[in-house]
């Protein structure tokens, strides 16, 4: 027993330190340097709040911050209401392809975001394929896809949509799909039975799912860039901005301090909402079996 | 009747999001072979922009560096997800959980987030510059995730028996790792190695910040976007896309038959 513990620090420790000195601690650090001054480049430590209260005083920053909320908000929403029939679809009947048909929705992920925005730029943009085959065949552009909120919204949830598909399978591969044939034998049409059975008892694949698009969906910068048109910034292009060409770190820090207590508290929303854990769905293990 | 049409429903979601996720990809493979990339219909086909893409002596540096950051941030991710993962489910002692939740963090936290904050701690509190090196440092740290998720999910049908037998004949448990437990989950390590290089290999926002003006392949990537279209970038994305793909066919291959011979459990 005495021996189990030293083996699992042994194995888990260098791990844990690698993490706890080059993710955390810098984490700590913009904290710290949130109450600090910027002044041509270089960050001096007299400590303050004004940082913060630009933030919360500049109207711009607040409506950026608002907008960047919505957007993280109706993108998560749609990607949950995208990925669920597909996740349960590819879990219960995949059958030997469950592998395959998943992989084929996480593989696009592994190329990238800058490649992935560029693709969805020559369908969406002006110039990009549905509008060049609408004109061409005599209709009128969709002026909405081209430069607008809209088409970050799209290429967010083309980024972000294949880990709440992963989040749901992970979820219902732990599901006793018997159950559902017990609703219907009781009666149970199969809307009421998901509603009934299958959400409440997946219900942190879902929870997990929308965690993990919401957060990098709230700091996206380079989507909104390149698809959102001039009017289109969001709250990761002007906390990217204090990183460039104005050099105002104290500030920025301040920004990702903002980002990263609304990620925190949006977990930690979501956590309170799954409950009982025993019933939700969550394997603690993490085994597949 | 009911039940038809709701598994109608999924299929046709299933199918609607392929071609969701493949109709941009697939689109941009093409015009990457095309003389024009506005409307290139009826095709005219050309290689003329992979062969400008080949003579481009900045995407060759990038390449390179792309390469670097990739392999580096592969073999430290690789190595301490895979000692992890075997600690946490091989020992199962208290507080696996809390650090399980600590490889996982990561994937909670924005990139960008990530990417200034090694960027400031490195340079005011260590006086680093951003070089290849703290590239590398900040990738692992959310790359070490993926690959102890991709680990996590595999190893997770690993029988430990196995390493007890192995232990009670006498073996050290270095050589129990070595010859029994190590032939048989190589395959579920080197896909998280594959995984944890592709997504260093392809990440603009974390060594963006941590590597001044060092370019890369996204970085030259995001530079080209911005001057409007450039179909070179187009073929890049293609090549891309392709090494992504065999990449990904081969781990699939392997853990095909790395599961096979792990499954011995049931």
């Amino acid at each position: 027993m005495k021996n189990n513990r030293l083996f699992f620090w042994v194995l888990t420790g260098p791990g844990t330190a690698f993490l706890l000195l080059f993710l955390i601690l810098p984490l700590m650090s913009i904290v710290v340097f949130s109450f600090w001054r910027t002044e041509s480049y270089h960050l001096y430590a007299d400590w303050n709040l004004d940082n913060y209260r630009v933030l919360a005083t500049n109207p711009s920053y607040v409506t950026f911050l608002l907008r960047s909320l919505f957007m993280a908000s109706v993108v998560s929403f749609v990607s949950l209401v995208v990925a669920w029939p597909v996740a349960f679809f590819i879990t219960r009947y995949g059958g030997q392809f469950k592998i395959i048909l998943l992989l084929l929705t996480s593989t696009p992920f592994l190329t990238g975001e800058i490649l992935r925005v560029t693709a969805m730029q020559q369908i969406l943009g002006p110039i990009g394929l549905i509008n060049m085959a609408l004109t061409t065949f005599g209709f009128d552009p969709v002026t909405a896809l081209m430069y607008s909120k809209t088409a970050t919204a799209i290429g967010l949830i083309y980024l972000w949509l294949p880990f709440m598909v992963l989040a749901i399978h992970l979820s219902l591969l732990n599901f006793d799909f018997e159950l559902l044939q017990v609703a219907k034998v009781n009666g149970a049409r199969p809307l009421r039975a998901f509603w009934e059975v299958t959400w409440p008892l997946n219900r942190a694949g879902s929870a997990i799912g929308v965690v993990l698009v919401f957060i990098p969906t709230l700091a996206s910068s380079i989507t909104s860039k390149f698809l959102g048109g001039p009017n289109g910034a969001l709250f990761g292009n002007i906390l990217a901005h204090q990183f460039g060409s104005t050099g105002t770190w104290a500030l920025g820090s301040a920004m990702g301090v903002v980002l990263f207590v609304i990620s925190l508290l949006v977990l930690y929303i979501v956590w309170k909402s799954i409950g009982d854990l025993n019933r939700s769905g969550i394997t603690i293990k993490g085994g597949a079996e | 009747m009911f039940r038809n049409l709701s598994i109608t429903l999924q299929i046709v979601m299933l199918v609607a999001l392929y071609i969701f996720l493949y109709m941009p990809i697939l689109y941009i493979v093409y015009v990457s072979m095309q003389t024009t990339a506005i409307w290139p219909f009826p095709p005219d086909f050309t290689g003329e922009h992979y062969v400008n893409l080949w003579h481009a002596t900045d995407y060759h540096t990038g390449f390179r560096n792309s390469l670097i950051i990739g392999i580096g941030t592969g073999m430290i991710s690789s190595v301490i997800a895979t000692m992890a993962v075997i600690g946490i489910l091989k020992y199962r002692v208290k507080g696996s959980k809390l650090i399980a939740g600590l490889f996982l963090s990561p994937l909670f936290i924005a990139h960008i987030l990530i990417g200034i904050s090694s960027l400031m701690f490195n340079k005011t509190l260590l006086g680093l510059p951003g070089n290849l090196f703290s590239a590398i440092i900040a990738n692992a740290t959310y790359a070490t995730a993926f690959a102890f998720l991709v680990l996590l999910a595999q190893l997770a049908r690993y029988d430990w028996r196995l390493d007890e037998a192995a232990m009670v004949f006498g073996a050290t448990p270095r050589r129990t790792f070595r010859e029994i437990t190590l032939p048989l989950v190589w395959p579920a390590i080197f896909g998280a190695f594959i995984v944890s290089f592709l997504l260093a290999f392809n990440n603009l926002e974390i060594s963006f910040y941590n590597l001044g003006a060092t370019p890369t392949l996204p970085t030259l990537a995001w530079g080209s976007l911005r001057h409007g279209i450039s179909q070179e970038l187009y073929a890049l994305a293609a090549l891309i896309n392709a090494a992504v793909f065999s990449f990904l066919g081969l781990l699939y291959i392997l853990i095909r038959s790395g599961v096979i011979r792990m499954d011995f459990k049931d």
